[in-house]
This record gives structure tokens, sequence and C-alpha cells, in this order.
């Protein structure tokens, strides 16, 4: 199971060892500021917003369609924007980094 | 986002199918063939002529466009109109960025709190009571008896203030503006006074309630107007009233005629979490909001004049079938589901997160029920000259089986 890393906007960091599930469900368990996932992962609210490296983007993968509808309209999204209740964590992302974008 | 006050003078109520999940029914998706055609439904509310945007893509873009439909209107953000229900322009939600930001920053911390463990906890408390208590009854009026008691209860915890404060709310009824004989000006007055009266005691005697917040809190350098005060608490008591009871009314409805429901969320409690989306994708307890265009817009082709209103028809965009696959159907497992029950964009509904933790607790506790037998349903139709749209119910009465 991968280890992932969140960066908050304060520049904090935070690992999570043997992550499971989206990254969105991992955020919210370990309390990550900045990921509010207020509608629980069903791709509505845009609030567990995160970029993800360059480096990342292939093994993560590209946004979905309905989450690109969602994301082409919010403050602050860019091509390396992912709503992380989206991403289902494998062991290929294994030392995955990605920063919380501000609500 | 507001939650408006939906019981519309013009609104009337019947009796009629009770079931949510037909395609036959006509009340679900009233916008259906204007969306097809050019996305726009050109009609009249309470004698104004408003053009509504139904298209997702649209309603979505138009809530951020705020130049073009702008927000910065003193009781013309609902629909209809507001002049005759209070005096004071409510906040945030009558203005336009960058103003806007500041305003919704002074109240966000309390409509953020319903994510803490020890809220979700009180909240799950309250629900767990009031169902065991509609238990032991043979039967149980849903709204007056449950859904209003829960809605108001639930508020005295998101303003932090004592539980038995509902007693009064709850004598105000379902709808804090229009009800019964009482006319627009005379309940929207007595709602003013009762929130002048609540800043009085707290500017006499301060706490960590949401009134205290206000008469502390500072706009741009500066102490809040009473007006302003005012505007922030009237939204709180107006939006998330009727909408939350309609949720809840039309949860209960639906869990009714679908046992099989029940035993899906009993036996997959994560199914809590997409089933209080659908629902509110499904129920859309807003049907519109309004904006002003502050000039002459053409909307897909039709023409709103300069300071004349569009509307962003959350309703029809939840049921925009380029977005939800079969949208008539109410599938309690939808993911994803980028619906807009609560609104979109800088707007977004302020009590979403207490809202959903409403419904969330109401089906964890309900799904422990065997069952709830219906015995009476009266729907509420809001009836306008060119649509007809089921929302929530009048009347709804049932047993919750454990």
């Amino acid at each position: 199971m991968p280890k992932v890393t969140f960066i908050t906007s304060d520049g904090e960091k935070t690992t999570i060892e043997n992550a499971i599930g989206t990254l969105m469900e991992v955020a919210t368990e370990h309390e990550i500021e900045g990921i509010d996932a207020i509608c629980g992962g069903v791709c509505s609210c845009a609030t567990c917003h995160v970029r993800v490296a360059d480096e990342w983007k292939e093994k993560v993968g590209p946004q979905n369609e309905t989450e690109k509808d969602i994301l082409d309209m919010e403050d602050g999204a860019d091509d390396n924007s992912r709503l992380s209740c989206q991403i289902e964590l494998t062991d290929e992302m294994d030392g995955l980094v990605v920063e919380v974008v501000e609500l | 986002m507001r939650w408006t006050d939906l019981s519309l003078k013009s609104w009337n109520s019947k009796d009629f199918q009770l079931t949510m999940d037909n395609t036959s029914c006509p009340y679900h998706d009233p916008f259906k063939k204007a969306r097809q055609e050019n996305g726009v439904m050109e009609t009249e509310v309470a004698g104004e002529k408003i053009a509504l945007i139904l298209g997702y893509k649209d309603v979505r873009s138009a809530a951020r466009e705020y130049a073009t439909f702008s927000s910065d209107a003193p009781f013309r953000v609902p629909i209809p109109s507001e002049e005759d229900a209070r005096s004071v322009r409510q906040l945030p939600i009558e203005t336009n960025p960058p103003e806007h930001k500041e305003y919704r920053a002074i109240v966000e911390p309390f409509f953020r709190r319903p994510m803490q463990k020890d809220y979700i906890a009180k909240i799950e408390s309250l629900v767990d009571d009031l169902v065991e208590n509609a238990i032991q009854q043979d039967s149980i009026k849903v709204i007056t008896e449950f859904a209003l008691p829960l809605q108001s209860r639930a508020l005295t915890h998101l303003l932090n203030v004592p539980e038995k404060e509902a007693d009064t709310w709850v004598s105000w009824g379902v709808h804090v503006f229009r009800e019964g004989n009482s006319n627009d000006s005379q309940k929207g007055q007595a709602l003013e006074d009762y929130i002048h009266q609540q800043l009085d005691m707290a500017k006499q005697n301060p706490g960590e309630d949401f009134f205290s917040a206000l008469t502390r809190a500072e706009y741009q350098g500066r102490p809040l107007t009473r007006d302003e005060m005012l505007g922030f608490a009237n939204l709180t008591f107006a939006g998330g009233r009727d909408t939350v009871i309609h949720s809840i009314s039309s949860t209960i409805a639906y869990l009714s005629e679908h046992p099989e429901a029940l035993a899906a969320l009993r036996e997959n409690p994560k199914l809590v979490i997409t089933a209080t989306e659908e629902l509110m994708r499904y129920i859309s307890p807003i049907t519109h909001i309004g904006r002003v265009c502050p000039v002459k817009t053409d909307v897909n082709g039709v023409q709103v004049e300069a300071d004349s209103r569009v509307a962003l028809s959350w309703a029809s965009a939840n049921f925009d079938e380029t977005v939800f696959e079969s949208p008539e159907e109410l599938r309690l497992d939808r993911k994803p589901n980028p619906h807009m029950a609560f609104g979109n964009g800088t707007h977004n509904c302020l009590g979403a997160i207490h809202a959903r933790l409403i419904i969330r607790s109401l089906l964890k506790k309900l799904s422990e029920l065997q069952s709830i037998t219906l015995l009476s349903a009266q729907r509420s139709i809001e009836k306008e000259v060119d649509y007809e749209r089921e929302l929530g119910y009048k009347n709804l009465t049932v047993t919750l089986n454990r």
C-alpha cells in the first residue's frame, strides 16, 4: 500500500503510510487542512482539490470527464489539478506528493 | 446560495401520486422540454418576467459570471423577490465579489462547525432522540412533529444557542415569511423583532453564540451596522428552514415507499453518503435563485432587459440528461453525482455542511427500522404560470416500525 504526502497551503507536510482508498478518504481520515470533502466524494463540491506534481501526473492519471467539467470553472485550477475524491490509490502511487489547494 | 423561503403566494397543494421515482409523473422535471429546446424558459413569477436558465453547464457558468448575472441586488436574489418580507439586504448572499468574500468570511466559521466530531455527535444524538420518540407513537405527522422540530433544534447547535430556543422557532411554522393568514410584512417583522431582541441581549451579555459573534464582527475595519447584523441573521433563519424541512419529509416519504432502500442502507452503511447526495439532487430543495442583469443581456437567444432578472435553475440542472444518466431514477449509489442542490460557485450554500449532516444522520438512524408505513401524504406543488413542480409535502403521516 502506498505512502502519500500532502503539502498544505501553509507549507506543512503530512505523510501517511499504508494509504488505502481514495486520496480524499485518506486526507479526511487524517484531517488534512484544506480537504473538506463536504459531499463525501461524489464529485459535487470541489472541496478536495489538490495539485499533482508533474512527475506524478502519468501515474495518477488525467481528470475524468465529470471532474474536468467541475475543475474548468474552479478558481485556482490548472493542468495539475485533480479532485482527490477521484484518485483511487494504487501501489504504483507509492511516494505520491500532492499540494492541497486552498479553498 | 441561500435556501430561500419557497412557500410562494401562488403555491397550491393537492393530492398527487406519491412515488418519487417513476417517469410518468409530470412534476419531477417540468423544465425538460425547454431545457432540451434552447435551455431557457421565459416565464413570469409573481407578475415579474424572468428567464430561467436551465442547462447544467449554463447554470454553472452563470453562477460565476457575477458581472453579467449580479447578486448585488437587495431583496431580489430570492424568487419571488422579498421587498415586502424584510427591511434589509440579506448577507452575504445579496452581494457580489469582492465584498461578498469578506462578508462571508465573517460567518463562515460558524457554518464550518458541523465538520467537527462533537458537533456531528450532537446532531446524531438529536436525530436519535426524535426518531426514538417517533417510534413510540402510533403515527407521526412528519412536518409538524418531526421535520420542523428537527430543523429548529439542529439550528440551535449551528448558532450555538440553548436548544430550548427552538421552541420559539417552531412556533413560527414551516416558513418564516409566509404562512396561513399572516402576510409577508407581519411575519417578516416578527422575525426582525426577534433578531433585534437577540442582538440587544448579545450586546449586553456577549457569549459564544452567533448573535454575539455578529456584534463583535468587523467589516472593512469597522463594526457591522445593525442592518448588516440583521441581514446575516435574517438569511440564517430564512435560508435553511423550508428547504431542510422539505428534504427531511421527502427523505422519509421515499424510504416509506422503498423498504429495499432501508435494507440497502442497513447492509451497507457507507451508502449513507452517496444516498444523501442523490436525495438532495432529486429533491433539489430550492428550485432556483435569482440574478439581476445590470445591462440588456442575451441568454441563449432570450433578451433580458437591463435591471431584469434571470434565475439559475438548480432543479433543472440537476435533471440534465447530458450530465446525469437516467436523471429521473433515484440511485442511492450514484457516483459521480456533480449535482448543484446546494447551489454552485462563490455563493454555494453556507448551510450545506449542516444540512448534509442532518440528512446523513437521519438516513443512518432510519436504516435501523424494519419499515416506514405511509399513512397519508399531500404533496406541496410549486405552481407557476408555465410550470408546476413537486417539492416536499404539505402533510405526511407515517408510522415508524422497528
